[in-house]
């Protein structure tokens, strides 16, 4: 009786502690499973995947296209409902899209009929409704020159070059100040240099933000992963998706693009994720 | 630009050619009907005669030009009217797949329905019938305005919209921003047809109701001996009007359609 009572009371103390003892976890996911109803009948995407993501670290899903990796993300940002198991964002569970995620979309998403300013302003003004105009309007601005394109304010996507688009949907993304920072192959589609100044460039607004966002990005680029992550999730192919490894990346930062790759750590977790990712190496592994 | 010059040489030479094709085969008309059917150049003094003074408002005679504006404006009305239904609804047609499934047979239904048969019915319910040729006019004007506008909304890329879903757009942000912007297109499809078939229609509506309007010139010289020159005339305004309605529409449209 008295033992029971004690539980009881263990157990709403805890509920009530946890939350302020481990303030940073920024993101949980506790065994989540999405399926989708196709025309041939239910399909599982990803199959109980518990993950955790503490405060101001950067974390990549990595894994072949179709593995579920966007699915998953998409459970985080709200635009995926899991159909078992709970997302937790902020100590709060995940209903919809919220102001405190801020997604960066595989291609841009940018509306095309808006100059790169309209394209800001209106996505600062639906999300930060409380504002003044005023002060939407020097979001926009401080977010526009932090990704150097103020001179560029007028213009439509469909004038900038992708790696300035790209720069357009992350400023978008920064100017609503999330606390999560989604990246969905965000550097996907640009050629190999613009992409690595993308990403040095991606660190130093995280950096001018004593590195306090949390950001899970999707990619297939291992560099990428490695360069950018404190931790690389690797997920096995789907359908029915789970995670096959975790890989810590302990490399310090500020990292040196040119430098890293001859450290051993690097060089060690890129020969793990590529035995991870890839089966054939060489023309003598393929089997006839 | 030199290319541009010799590709607007040939343009304005296919179009000479035409009308000269045209114009041939009329007086070869008017040769076979023994001047029944009067030729270009009597056509053209007629013409001359009717475009007098075009804005000549007596009582008794009002001039061609007073014609074609009240014509204008009877389809401006309909249009008008028209366009204000169809285009809202086309949005709610394309952004829920229930109003479509429930619009969608009653639209078949009346679509086809010939423009005439909507006149009685329009003198019906207003009991005059200037008012009964907008009504034909306005019924006439949606269905294109809708079937695009619906279309359009239906077909909005899910990276719009899921623009408006991750930053919280409200509804009203989501209509001005995203739907709007991206059935613009589509939506300048459908009011290009509507107007094409309003003027096609208005016609047909004035030789119904009389009155002022083109329409009705063309009955009038048709049946109260009247002369077949200015019937001739009447329908080369029509279609010249008809075609710069058009025109103004295909302006618009690419104003509107945005680079991608």
């Amino acid at each position: 009786m008295r033992s029971s009572a004690i539980t009881t009371t263990q157990n709403i103390a805890d509920s009530i502690l946890q939350p302020v003892l481990t303030p940073s976890t920024a993101i949980d996911i506790k065994n989540v499973t999405v399926s989708f109803k196709t025309a041939k009948g239910s399909y599982t995407a990803v199959k109980e995947i518990s993950l955790s993501v503490q405060k101001g670290e950067i974390i990549s899903l990595i894994g072949h296209s179709g593995c579920g990796k966007s699915t998953l993300m998409g459970t985080i940002s709200g635009m995926v409902k899991p159909t078992a198991g709970d997302v937790t964002a902020n100590g709060k569970p995940v209903m919809g899209p919220g102001p405190d995620r801020g997604i960066v979309f595989q291609n841009y998403s940018l509306l095309p009929w808006l100059t790169v300013y309209r394209n800001i302003y209106e996505a600062v003004d639906a999300a930060l409704k409380d504002l003044s105009k005023g002060e939407k309007k020097e979001l926009v601005e401080r977010n526009l020159k932090s990704v150097h394109l103020w001179d560029h304010k007028d213009k439509l996507p469909g004038q900038l070059s992708g790696g300035m688009k790209q720069r357009v949907a992350i400023a978008r993304a920064f100017a609503i100040n999330p606390s999560i920072l989604l990246l969905d192959e965000p550097f996907g589609a640009l050629d190999a240099l613009t992409k690595s100044n993308m990403h040095v460039e991606l660190l130093k607004l995280w950096n001018l933000d004593n590195r306090e966002k949390t950001i899970v990005m999707v990619t297939h680029d291992v560099e990428e992963a490695i360069f950018l992550s404190d931790r690389v999730v690797v997920m096995n192919n789907g359908p029915a998706a789970t995670i096959k490894e975790i890989v810590s990346v302990p490399l310090d930062r500020p990292r040196n693009k040119r430098d890293i790759v001859h450290d051993p750590v690097y060089m060690n977790i890129h020969d793990k994720l590529l035995s991870l990712l890839i089966d054939k190496f060489s023309i003598d592994d393929i089997k006839d | 630009m030199k290319a541009k010059v010799i590709k607007l040489g040939w343009s304005v030479m296919y179009f000479v050619a035409g009308m000269l094709l045209l114009l041939g085969m009329w007086d070869m008309v008017s040769r076979i009907t023994k001047g029944e059917i009067p030729s270009p150049l009597a056509t053209w003094d007629t013409f001359k005669e009717v475009m007098k003074d075009p804005f000549q408002n007596e009582p008794d005679y009002k001039g061609i030009g007073i014609k074609l504006l009240s014509s204008l404006a009877r389809v401006g009305i309909g249009f008008g009217l028209g366009s204000l239904v169809a285009i809202p609804l086309g949005f709610l047609l394309g952004s829920s797949r229930i109003m479509m499934n429930i619009i969608n047979p009653i639209m078949q239904i009346l679509r086809p329905v010939s423009p005439l048969a909507w006149f009685p019915l329009g003198l019906a319910i207003f009991q005059d019938s200037p008012k009964a040729s907008i009504f034909m006019i306005f019924i006439c004007s949606l269905w294109p305005t809708l079937i695009n506008t619906s279309f359009g909304v239906s077909n909005i890329p899910q990276d719009h919209k899921n623009v408006g879903k991750a930053f919280g757009f409200s509804v009203w942000k989501y209509i001005i921003r995203i739907m709007l912007p991206y059935s613009l297109p589509h939506i300048f499809t459908g009011l290009r047809l509507s107007i094409g078939v309003a003027w096609m229609v208005i016609v047909a509506g004035e030789m119904l109701s009389g009155g002022i309007g083109l329409g009705y010139f063309v009955w009038e010289e048709g049946f109260n001996g009247g002369s077949v020159g200015k019937i001739l005339v009447a329908i080369l305004i029509i279609g010249a009007v008809g075609l710069l309605l058009d025109r103004l529409f295909t302006s618009l449209q690419k104003r509107f359609t945005y680079a991608v």
